[in-house]
């Protein structure tokens, strides 16, 4: 199975975990298997008939509040496959501030494989609100085009385009990777699980 | 058991996780799924006002701190003036050692951890032709025996899973200027043609008796307060090069002083490491050593709601309002504790515990890939230089761990070597260069082509010609390479701490702060102090004084770290039913080139835990 880092970035109270929480709770059928763990979200998904109907598995990195003091570890960037940068549609001054994560995330992730994702999320509060009071649709569209950023608009709220947004980025990542998967037949690597000790004892030095 | 005065764990504060018994009563502590508060919870609007514990410094001792007391169920304010994680244990770029060494010179600093830093850069790095951000190198470098209880820690946090591991089985030992293969398993000593066959026996007797030498009390006992040279000649009958291997190389003790129960209990760590994994007695961690540690156990922390932030300096404390103040002016009620790393001190303090204990350190890295002297597969060594082998007749050992590029700390075509010492005074500097230059010759040697020289190359009887015997360096010792080795970074330096060479925290070190043994007028009355990494090479020091710092905030250590993740999936139909369906073979990595395998949340974790072999 194909299985890919993606982080979370945005300021707080964009609704970053919510995006995931709906993900991972809307996605859950037989094909789709997920776990919360206290490490990061796992979340498998199958693609459709037009991607072979591959199965890929995202760890998903949330900030755990750490983005709040701009105290994000090099490790959360390390090794990312893909990002969703998120704002809020109804809090226009957090479309800037989206647009400074992307500048970070560039400087991070030197692999320019990266997939990222500009989210604007509470699409559900937009529809009550005075449309000049939100974020402008078209400038967060043209910002993610010149950047080369996937664009959408959701709810985690209702769930208004939330798998959307993994789905298309687990095709572009399959397209990526297609070739890999022929030759996934590999040997072990050279790193160690830790959570598999050694069951055989034949080279033991041990009594 | 439990403490009277032990703060409600996390489980007990929280009752809504506990289903209640038919007497009423709370249950099942042990299948708890912790509450994940840092993801699921609101994110507080300000800065808290009020924390149980403020922690000052992302060290390691200070990150496993602080994700136990956040699983507990503490609030936790963890902070560091640097703008990095890691503290005296970071993992540095080359950039963010000019800085580093630049601070660490700053005359005008009031307290010194550290002295004598010096820095070479090559210009290849000004020029571009390595560039800092590849580079990853640790302040304090260390490695996991395979069975440790820091080992245990990381796989029962699930702190593992932000991390990669990579075995190191190469251990040379430095001899008659040749290097030496430590020689570890049963097979090998079986299999070993060079040893005679009483060695032989009495090697397996020793080993045999180590493995149980506490319960075998009547035959150490006498030689309690003696070395173990002494110990092993004379019980064992084993001879110089298998009793400094026992000490220096399995062991990794520092001199020949060590005592036979400290040394018996060193000889033993390495051979119940060996096998648990693999035929490795030892792991480090991928990206660099304990800076990607802390990096990790912060992040845990703040999963279980810990609120961090970099950049951020304590200035002052006082017990009795229990007010911490920072740079910025804010401030923080503090309930429980305050605790600091010494290097964190906010100015005009006075209670910081001395720094006894000098270790010196020399880490350079050089453009040469050290291929020769790992094994197949791996990208790590460690060589030891035991007393009196170099030209400066030490008396200390000098240990050197080396990383190459595989272990993504470094280009490709260059390593890191990380030389160390207790030797104090300015012997220790020249024990490190002794050992550098033993080692550049070393490596020159077994790297040079062999020259178009007839008379230098040999063949056997059967005609084959013997390129390795170049390898293993004797016999064109006098070989002397027009090759140099080029560094594109070198750095001396000696650090300070309050932690013997090779010893352990020692409780009492957490009871000079006490309310009796204020200083007047000093801004870190009450802080507790926590301890700088010491010159042991393993990571065996930090839970012990994690522990014991969080037995002093909490009141006991009874459920320091008393998690079970194993039911990841709280409110899941199918609970467990993705456990055991992958095949690990299929699992391809995202654009890898060497054949990782990611550790995944779903395998199977029936040996979550059971580390015993």
């Amino acid at each position: 199975m194909l299985q890919f880092k993606l982080v979370l970035l945005g300021d707080s109270s964009v609704g970053k975990s919510s995006i995931v929480h709906r993900f991972v709770k809307d996605s859950f059928d037989e094909y789709r298997e997920s776990t919360i763990g206290a490490a990061f979200l796992s979340q498998t998904i199958k693609l459709s008939e037009q991607y072979d109907e591959q199965v890929l598995k995202f760890e998903i990195w949330d900030t755990a509040g750490q983005e709040r003091y701009k105290s994000l570890a090099p490790m959360y960037y390390r090794n990312a496959n893909a990002a969703l940068v998120v704002y809020d549609v109804t809090e226009p001054g957090s479309l800037p501030k989206a647009k400074l994560w992307v500048d970070e995330l560039k400087e991070k992730v030197s692999d320019d494989k990266l997939i990222i994702c500009l989210v604007g999320n509470k699409l559900d509060l937009a529809a009550e609100k005075e449309s000049s009071s939100l974020v402008d649709e078209s400038e967060a569209r043209e910002f993610a085009k010149d950047n080369n950023l996937l664009f959408h608009q959701v709810s985690a709220k209702t769930g208004e385009n939330v798998i959307k947004v993994f789905e298309e980025i687990g095709e572009i990542l399959y397209l990526q990777n297609k070739d890999k998967i022929q030759e996934s037949k590999k040997p072990a690597g050279s790193n160690v699980s830790l959570q598999r000790p050694s069951t055989n004892d034949s080279q033991s030095c041990c009594v | 058991m439990l403490n009277s005065e032990r703060r409600p764990s996390m489980a007990e504060r929280r009752p809504s996780f506990f289903s209640p018994g038919p007497d009423g009563s709370l249950q099942s502590t042990s299948l708890l799924v912790p509450h994940l508060a840092g993801i699921e919870d609101p994110l507080p609007e300000t800065t808290p006002e009020q924390v149980d514990v403020v922690i000052a410094g992302t060290g390691l001792i200070e990150s496993i701190l602080s994700a136990a007391l956040a699983w507990q169920g503490s609030t936790v304010l963890h902070i560091d003036s640097n703008n990095y994680y890691g503290d005296t244990w970071a993992t540095m770029t080359i950039d963010q050692l000019k800085n580093w060494t630049t601070l660490v010179n700053d005359k005008s600093s009031e307290t010194r951890f550290y002295k004598d830093a010096k820095l070479y850069v090559s210009g290849l790095v000004s020029q571009g032709k390595f560039k800092s951000k590849n580079f990853g190198i640790d302040l304090s470098p260390k490695i996991l025996f395979a069975q440790s209880d820091l080992l245990s820690v990381l796989i029962k946090s699930r702190v593992h899973q932000y991390l990669e591991f990579q075995s190191l089985s190469n251990f040379h030992t430095f001899e008659n200027d040749n290097f030496e293969r430590l020689t570890n398993s049963k097979q090998e000593i079986f299999t070993n043609q060079t040893l005679p066959l009483m060695t032989k026996r009495n090697l397996m007797r020793f080993i045999k008796f180590v493995f149980e030498w506490e319960k075998n009390t009547e035959v150490w006992e006498p030689y309690a307060d003696q070395p173990l040279a002494s110990f092993l000649v004379d019980k064992f009958k084993l001879e110089k090069p298998q009793v400094f291997e026992l000490i220096f190389s399995i062991g990794m003790c520092r001199n020949l002083n060590t005592r036979t129960p400290e040394g018996l209990a060193r000889i033993r760590r390495f051979l119940t490491s060996f096998d648990v994994y693999g035929p490795f007695p030892v792991l480090y961690s991928k990206y660099g050593g304990p800076g990607e540690l802390s990096q990790g156990f912060c992040r845990s922390a703040a999963v279980a709601g810990a609120t961090y932030k970099l950049n951020h300096k304590l200035v002052s404390y006082d017990p009795n309002s229990q007010t911490a103040v920072f740079e910025d002016g804010s401030r923080v009620r503090v309930t429980e504790k305050i605790v600091a790393s010494p290097t964190q001190h906010p100015p005009n303090s006075g209670n910081i515990p001395p720094q006894k204990y000098e270790v010196h350190r020399l880490t350079c890295v050089v453009e040469k890939d050290c291929l020769q002297w790992f094994s197949e597969g791996e990208n790590a060594a460690m060589v030891v230089f035991p007393p009196d082998s170099l030209k400066t007749g030490n008396t200390e050992t000098v240990q050197v761990a080396i990383l190459g590029s595989g272990a993504e700390v470094c280009e490709p075509g260059t390593s890191i070597w990380y030389f160390s010492t207790t030797q104090e005074g300015p012997r220790g500097d020249l024990d490190l260069d002794a050992a550098l230059e033993a080692m550049i010759a070393s490596i020159l040697r077994e790297s040079s082509e062999i020259p178009d020289d007839d008379e230098l190359v040999q063949i056997n009887p059967d005609g084959v010609s013997l390129v390795n015997s170049v390898k293993l360096g004797k016999s064109f010792k006098e070989l002397v390479s027009k090759e140099q080795i080029n560094f594109i970074m070198k750095l001396y330096y000696t650090q300070y701490t309050s932690t013997p060479p090779f010893d352990v925290v020692t409780p009492n070190l957490f009871d000079l702060n006490k309310s009796d043994k204020y200083m007047p007028g000093a801004s870190d009355n009450g802080i507790l102090y926590t301890s700088l990494p010491s010159g042991e090479v393993s990571y065996d020091e930090a839970i012990t004084a994690a522990k014991l710092l969080y037995e002093k905030i909490v009141g006991s250590d009874d459920d320091f770290f008393d998690l079970d993740f194993e039911n990841d999936e709280p409110d899941s139909k199918n609970n467990n039913k993705t456990m055991g369906n992958y095949d690990e073979s299929a699992i391809a990595d995202d654009d890898d080139d060497d054949d990782d395998i990611r550790m995944m949340d779903a395998e199977p974790v029936e040996f979550a835990g059971e580390m015993e072999i």
